[in-house]
């Protein structure tokens, strides 16, 4: 049976990929931060299409699990899980991060870093793959001040790459896949944030003066 | 002696009243309604004669545009029962309806009634609902019932609803007008130490809840996810983060199913709900719309095309009021059932707490407009001031004070706007209609106003995903042409 995997990521922008028995059949991006909820739609359609695919042929999805902003996030996690159980395909959960450093030959230390905002970054250290071409990580996934991360990562003496910082659908996927060859691929699909809600519990205020 | 069964007509008024006043006592319709029921269009009534003597009577309700009917009352003269007369009206009443195209018909009847509940279920109907204390001043439980009409062709389409405006994740499931699944995860719980909604908490609630209540649904609705013909998604108004996973989780949905989707008003829906009880939504309404993110008004003349909002909170939500009220008096949230519980024995006259809006100067402006803020301020300082004394507060007396205050200004401003636009009725929504108070004084008023009251049950009140497949099914049987796959959330989206 023809393995048709469709593979998403919304930790930045919105990403989409069909990849049909292990090969890209499609693949699209959009940089825009703040258009998830509309594009994501059309892009899985768009992609199905590109691919020469029915919502029906797929067979499994890949969903990309952060960490990224939270709001962008979800859209893409909540499309995957509810298009999953529309085909009644599996879904695995693939960091995002990863799927970046995926990209990479990592014959060096290689260091992913993605904005969190808030004049942070989400960053993870890689270094090595797999037999099946998983990225060995090193450090993180963490979320800290750049400053601060590239300080913790000289006293520790490494020496890095930056890493092309776009997560690509397509990457996703591909490594999605190689977890599924070596037995690592991630069932339990939860986002990960790195940060706790903002919220404080709430105190009484005095009105009167 | 045998009797006969034919038409009414408006010259068996009185003898229809007098049957009606011997049958339901002080709950029984007045005679100039029962005119009106028997002159009406959309009505059929029937009359079983025997000489000159009226033995019984039973009417029937179908709008054109609905695939439903009603059966709006029945009676026979207590001489007289046992004969058979009741069921002979019904059956012609239900060749009436399938002669109409009618696919269901639905009843109301009192739960402490054994004998003609045996008599509808005899004739297939089956029961759907129960409504606490609908029949006054008795406080009789109603049983909703409904007989479907076998029909070969399938005109109703089953539509999914996804909800996430706010702390709820609903999922319904409809079909046409029929409630096949209403699931609801709420994360209130997760909320209560902070003392409100928090966003955040809620949209990450939402993504976690969302496959176990898709699966419940189509679980309760017993269909699988390929009988589903359409699906409809809140895209607002609502909190946009939490907006944005349902509408992530439709579209993906719905082309993974193939099927079209509806991007549905959150409002408009809390109002189509009433269609999942009654088959049909009688216009014009108007809507009060009551929970911890909304406090609206509007006026409904026609769900799909014509609803116009008359005024909102111009910045409390009456329920966020609750919340905050519950606060200063050290109860936990949410606040309406605990403020509730400690009113049960508090005076409601103790303190006169403002209503907000309701001056003469306002009445320009703001009319339909509600305001809490000034409210809550006053009871703060109330208790405040109180404390500072060394004074006891008596937190019955200030929770029936408050609650007292707030149903006050709800119901006046909504009974002004059925009165001011010529609309003989009122349908409650959201969450606070879960307050005790607030049904017993909209009743009350409405009763007194001749304004038809409807409050619909309240797993059907709060946000729920029913309502948003019910809205969605209404748009494809109105033939609506389905959403744009690109359509956004709109956090303050208008009706």
């Amino acid at each position: 049976m023809t393995q048709v995997l469709l593979a998403i990521d919304t930790s930045a922008g919105t990403a989409v990929s069909v990849l049909v028995d292990g090969v890209v059949a499609s693949e699209s991006y959009d940089a825009n931060s703040m258009q998830h909820a509309e594009q994501i739609g059309v892009q899985i359609q768009q992609g199905l299409e590109a691919a020469k695919k029915t919502a029906s042929d797929v067979t499994a999805v890949a969903v990309g699990v952060g960490p990224g902003p939270f709001t962008g996030l979800r859209v893409g996690i909540a499309a995957a899980k509810m298009f999953a159980e529309g085909v009644s395909a599996p879904i695995y959960g693939v960091g995002s991060l990863d799927a970046i450093a995926f990209a990479n030959s990592l014959d060096q230390p290689t260091l992913v870093l993605t904005d969190a905002r808030r004049s942070e970054v989400f960053f993870g250290l890689y270094q090595g793959k797999t037999a099946a071409g998983v990225p060995t990580t090193l450090l993180g996934p963490g979320v800290k001040k750049q400053a601060e991360l590239e300080v913790q990562l000289q006293a520790a003496g490494h020496n890095y790459l930056l890493a092309n910082t776009q997560v690509s659908a397509a990457n996703l996927g591909l490594l999605g896949l190689a977890q599924l060859a070596e037995g690592t691929a991630n069932t339990s699909v939860v986002a990960n944030y790195l940060r706790a809600p903002d919220a404080v519990p709430a105190k009484g205020k005095k009105v009167s003066g | 002696m045998s009797h006969l069964i034919r038409l009414a007509t408006e010259a068996d008024l009185a003898a229809i009243m007098e049957l009606e006043k011997a049958s339901f006592g002080n709950d029984s319709w007045s005679r100039p309604t029962m005119r009106a029921e028997l002159m009406a269009p959309h009505t059929y009534y029937l009359v079983a004669n025997q000489d000159e003597k009226i033995l019984g009577y039973a009417g029937l309700s179908k709008v054109a545009s609905s695939s439903s009917a009603d059966i709006q009352t029945i009676a026979v003269s207590e001489l007289h029962r046992r004969a058979g007369i009741g069921r002979q009206l019904m059956q012609a009443l239900i060749e009436q309806a399938a002669k109409l195209t009618a696919t269901e018909i639905y009843l109301e009847v009192r739960e402490d009634k054994p004998a003609p509940q045996k008599l509808y279920e005899q004739l297939g109907f089956e029961k759907i609902d129960r409504r606490e204390k609908y029949y006054q001043p008795d406080g009789v439980a109603a049983i909703v019932m409904r007989l479907t009409i076998p029909t070969t062709v399938k005109s109703e389409p089953v539509v999914l609803g996804i909800e996430t405006s706010c702390d709820e994740t609903g999922i319904g499931i409809v079909r046409g007008t029929t409630l096949l699944a209403n699931v609801i995860s709420s994360s209130m719980d997760q909320h209560a130490r902070f003392g409100g909604v928090v966003p955040e908490i809620a949209a990450r609630a939402h993504l976690e809840a969302l496959e176990a209540t898709l699966q419940k649904a189509l679980e309760t609705a017993g269909i699988s996810i390929k009988e589903i013909d359409a699906v409809a998604v809140t895209n607002g108004p609502g909190l946009a983060g939490a907006l944005m996973v349902g509408v992530g989780a439709a579209k993906a949905l719905a082309v993974a199913i193939d099927k079209p989707i509806y991007a549905v008003n959150h409002l408009v829906a809390h109002v189509a709900v009433d269609i999942l009880e009654r088959g049909k939504l009688e216009t014009p309404t108007v809507a009060l719309l009551v929970s911890g993110g909304h406090t609206s008004l509007l006026l409904v003349r026609d769900l799909l095309n014509d609803v116009e909002l008359l005024g909102e909170t111009i910045d409390d939500a009456a329920g966020e009021a609750f919340d905050k009220i519950a606060r200063v008096l050290g109860l936990s949230y949410p606040g309406g059932p605990e403020i509730d519980k400690a009113a049960q024995y508090g005076d409601a006259k103790a303190i006169r707490f403002p209503r907000g809006l309701t001056l003469p100067k306002d009445q320009e402006k703001h009319r339909y407009n509600f305001s809490f803020s000034g409210l809550k301020t006053a009871v703060a300082r109330h208790v405040e001031l109180a404390e500072s004394k060394g004074e006891q507060v008596s937190i019955a007396d200030v929770a029936a004070s408050f609650r007292e205050a707030v149903v006050d200004v709800l119901v006046t401003k909504a009974i002004n706007a059925c009165q001011d636009n010529n609309v003989p009725r009122l349908i409650l929504g959201g969450g606070v209609v879960a307050n005790s108070r607030l049904r017993e004084v909209a009743k009350a008023r409405c009763q007194e106003a001749g304004i038809e009251l409807r409050i619909p049950a309240l797993s059907l009140c709060t946000d729920n995903g029913a309502m948003i497949a019910s809205l969605g099914a209404q748009k494809i049987m109105a033939g609506e042409a389905p959403s744009q796959l690109d359509f956004g959330v709109y956090s303050t989206l208008p009706v």
